[in-house]
């Protein structure tokens, strides 16, 4: 028997301890041990950006991290940026723009926009390709996704 | 023009506010209890005996509560239609391609599950693998199917009017041979089911198809189990592309691992898993022969294809038969030639993929038809408009169409493109190009069906409930049928209950694929809605003393027209009709179009191929080629398309920008290599489809032409939106640098070493 590793993480403000087989991924301790299904994995090796989580302010493929990896560290998930029925800006330009098809790669393009615009407020064309390049789309073709992504920056201001 | 309350709005997703927030529930997101994992054994050669399979092993390792093998299945073999059926859910005989389904496990977890797929051995007598269709319809060649002469699955010829006397009449005859890749339809959502098995052969499966209805009734064949004891769910899909209409091995094998285990199981596909065992785009040869006059009339049209099927038919034949209808269908030319061939090899599978040999056709016959303009020295869009389609006709091939915007694409594409000027004023590695194409708006009834049923109930309260079998898989089903119910009904269509892809509470519907939804599934809501509507009214009217004419809906309400205060609501109505009348207010609406088959149809080759409306399209895509690398950017692209009225722009112009993306993939990047029939890149690292990056700004047009028979006027838009993308790319890229890419994709190096040519 594998011997289990205590972690404790703090995932949309909330703070939980738990004993984690050491295999696995910060996607499968959101996903099975969390039960936050938001969370999609598309590749499960990084390629996909499906799975993006922010962690400790920054975006990665919680594919690619360790779940004791994660150990005092804060998560921010797709489940953790609206509050109630109010949807955080970036979601609703995402509805209204007509940026979701079949949905799948929505929570990691939202998550990602999120934090490039944590990072930088008024981000150019470059910037949003280049952050967003890692978050595969194969519905939309991602002209209503810039599109979104540039309402969503007009309304931060 | 009509005007109308909701349809033609530009309403957001239904189910988009679910999707943003992470709480839709998609099927790998279910998790019943006691669930446990499933894991498939596949072959890791391309041809082969089985000699013995031994589980004992694996059977014998803590965790795994169930193995199966053939001996666990009915050996009934599946396939979309008994005559086309040659695969089993697990093979007892033989492999026929790397990824064939031989054994599966199911255990308390996925490591457990792939540890005892280890444990099992096979014994194979190895056979040699035909991996070139040419080689493998050569006579003598080894059957990769017993019974099939020369692995030809399907052949056709067809023959409209007398090439032979056209191409004496031509002025200039060209002939080329092109050919395309296999691509794959890489949803981002991979397969996945999650089975219940339950005494007396009840059946729960959950799985994202695009056709849960048809699945039923393949997985009762299969089976030998009623279709009445099967319930099939869909929950959110995220993705299809034609990859999720067939029955896969792995539901099957879900279903009899649970059997065995007593316990449920899911089976989810790794992102490998997909790529090496779904299906994948017909890789295809065309050898194309056209004879033009001096002004760019086209005399006669010829095709030799040589369609690359895989180990297994799935949709292979009526994908032979679509290549030949839209290369036959496309443009105004009395004489035609088409030989097909959908040859077996031991390679992946092909199936129903995003135009259904469409694109493929139309990659062969663009990229021709801009060959003949440039040696007619004519512009190439006067060349298309020469002899494009024209409404309200039948062609030579005896396809009726109905509604055309062909001219209309043509001429608003060239427009918006800006091409006169550009083509004035174009600058080195720059250039433009163009293509057409013609696809069915709306399914087809070739095998006999192309069924969608839709109901709607008003409950006592007033309130509205539509149940139908389409599956949104993205496309936006599930707002555009409320929408048009709303419309009929005169209400705010968020207002109306929406029950879909459940095949125990939704009429059978055939699915997502073909274009069909709209025009299709419309019709049935149409139906349905009007069926209600006329229930309400004849009670209304007996209420407010007037008549059935002069009575209006809007808002649940229903009032004389221009006295707005004599009204009463639905809910008084269907109140009145539920509990005085003891009746129902139910509206069933079922389309299985069209009425109308040409006498002359033939169901090999679809002359007379039975659409009910035919949609037409004309992209125009700008590349620069970077002379250094030989990568080419597409900078500007203009899609216009008639697909009849738009129910939901938004929605349609959705669907055209992720098709041209997807089409500007397979010309440029999106590849399925093999060696010796292993898929060599099976993963987005090596398998590129497009990013942010690499997609231009798609302009969508809208070509609106009202077409007699869909409902509201509409017809449909998915497939088509990738079907002239990639020669209109490759055009550009000609035009650019002077470079005939003849076979797909075009890749920087197959530039690069062109430019060195040069």
């Amino acid at each position: 028997m594998v011997k289990k590793h205590q972690i404790r993480i703090t995932v949309n403000g909330e703070e939980h301890n738990l004993l984690i087989d050491p295999k696995k991924t910060l996607l499968e301790l959101l996903r099975e041990d969390l039960d936050l299904t938001g969370t999609k994995e598309g590749c499960d090796e990084g390629d996909c950006g499906a799975c993006s989580v922010i962690l400790d302010g920054k975006v990665v493929n919680s594919c690619l991290v360790l779940a004791v990896e994660s150990d005092n560290t804060e998560v921010v998930t797709i489940e953790g940026i609206h509050r109630g029925d109010d949807l955080h800006p970036i979601q609703k330009s995402f509805v209204d723009s007509g940026a979701v098809q079949c949905g799948f790669c929505t929570p990691g393009m939202i998550i990602t926009t999120k934090a490039m615009l944590d990072e930088i407020p008024d981000p150019s064309e470059e910037d949003i390709k280049h952050y967003l390049e890692g978050n595969l789309c194969r519905c939309t073709g991602y002209s209503k996704i810039m599109d979104a992504v540039n309402v969503a920056i007009r309304h931060s201001k | 023009m009509e005007k109308f309350s909701v349809v033609g709005k530009r309403i957001p997703q239904r189910d988009a506010l679910d999707k943003v927030k992470g709480s839709a529930i998609f099927t790998k997101d279910i998790k019943l209890k006691g669930m446990l994992y499933g894991k498939i054994l596949r072959s890791p050669i391309p041809h082969a005996k089985i000699l013995n399979i031994d589980v004992s092993k694996a059977e014998k390792l803590p965790g795994v509560k169930a193995v199966v093998t053939y001996k666990d299945a009915p050996q009934v073999k599946f396939g979309i239609a008994p005559i086309w059926a040659d695969k089993l859910p697990l093979e007892s005989e033989k492999v026929r391609y790397i990824g064939d389904e031989i054994a599966a496990v199911a255990a308390v977890d996925e490591d457990t599950a792939r540890e005892a797929l280890d444990l099992i051995r096979v014994d194979f007598e190895e056979l040699p693998g035909l991996f070139d269709p040419v080689e493998a319809m050569k006579p003598g060649a080894l059957a990769i199917h017993d019974s099939v002469e020369n692995n030809i699955s399907r052949a056709i010829n067809m023959e409209c009017g007398n090439v032979e006397e056209g191409f004496a009449k031509a002025d200039l005859i060209l002939e080329d041979t092109f050919s395309t890749q296999a691509q794959s339809h890489s949803p981002l959502e991979t397969h996945c089911c999650v089975a219940r098995y339950e005494p007396n052969d009840q059946i729960t499966i959950w799985t994202n198809s695009q056709a849960p209805h048809p699945n039923r009734q393949r997985l009762s064949l299969v089976l030998g189990i009623d279709a009445s004891k099967i319930h099939v769910i869909t929950p959110c899909v995220g993705g299809g592309f034609g990859s999720k209409i067939d029955l896969d091995p792995s539901q099957v094998i879900c279903i009899l691992l649970s059997k065995k285990s007593g316990r449920s199981v899911r089976i989810s596909h790794t992102r490998q898993d997909q790529f090496i065992s779904t299906r994948i785009r017909h890789p295809v040869s065309h050898e194309l022969k056209f004879g033009v006059k001096r002004d760019g009339t086209i005399v006669a049209k010829q095709a030799r294809v040589i369609m690359d099927n895989g180990a297994y038919n799935s949709h292979g034949p009526a994908v032979l038969s679509y290549n030949n209808v839209m290369f036959s269908t496309l443009y105004r030319v009395e004489n035609i030639k088409y030989e097909g061939y959908l040859v077996y090899t031991n390679k992946n599978w092909g199936g129903a993929c995003r135009g259904y040999g469409d694109p493929q056709a139309t990659f062969a016959q663009e990229s021709m038809m801009d060959m003949i303009a440039e040696r007619l020295k004519m512009d190439p869009i006067d060349l298309r408009l020469k002899n494009a389609n024209n409404p309200d006709e039948i062609t030579a091939n005896k396809v009726r169409i109905t509604s055309c915007g062909l001219r209309e694409c043509l001429t608003q594409a060239k427009e918006a493109s800006n091409w006169a000027e550009k083509m004035e004023t174009k600058s080195k590695y720059r250039g433009l190009g163009v293509a057409s194409m013609i696809y069915t708006g709306g399914g087809s009834i070739g095998s006999g069906f192309n069924y969608s049923g839709a109901t709607i109930q008003i409950n006592a309260d007033g309130t509205i409930h539509l149940l139908v079998g389409a599956t949104d898989i993205g496309q936006g089903s599930n707002t555009i049928l409320p929408q048009m119910a709303a419309e009929v009904l005169g209400v705010n269509p968020e207002t109306i209950r929406l029950t879909t892809s459940d095949t125990d509470t939704t009429l059978p519907c055939m699915g997502t694929f073909g274009s069909r939804v709209t025009f299709c599934a419309g019709s049935a809501v149409f139906q349905a809605a009007s069926e209600v509507k006329k229930i309400l009214l004849e009670e209304a009217s007996e209420t407010l003393e007037a008549n059935i004419e002069d009575l209006e809906l809007k808002d649940k309400k229903i009032f004389v027209k221009g006295s707005p205060s004599v009204s009463v609501t639905f809910s008084e109505v269907a109140s009145r009709i539920h509990f005085k009348k003891k009746k129902t207010v139910i509206g069933h609406g079922y389309y299985n179009g069209p009425e109308e088959i040409h006498e002359d149809f033939d169901p090999v080759s679809y002359l007379g191929y039975p659409s009910p409306a035919m949609v037409f399209a004309t992209h125009i895509a700008e590349v620069e080629v970077d002379p250094d690398t030989g990568k080419v950017d597409v900078i500007n692209f203009v899609a216009a398309h008639d697909s009849g009225r738009a129910i939901n722009p938004l929605l349609v112009e959705g669907q055209i920008e992720g098709g041209a993306a997807q089409g500007i993939g397979w010309a440029l990047t999106e590849d399925l290599q093999f060696e010796k029939g292993k898929i060599i890149n099976p993963n987005f690292h090596d398998y590129k489809i497009l990013t942010i990056k690499d997609v231009p700004k798609i302009i969508p047009i809208l070509v609106e032409t009202i077409d007699p028979n869909g409902p509201f006027g509409a017809k449909g838009i998915g497939e088509c939106a990738m079907v002239p993308t990639a020669p209109a790319v490759i055009n550009a890229i000609n035009n650019a640098v002077g470079i005939r890419i003849k076979d797909l994709p075009a890749t920087s190096e197959k530039i690069f070493n062109g430019l060195k040519e040069i």
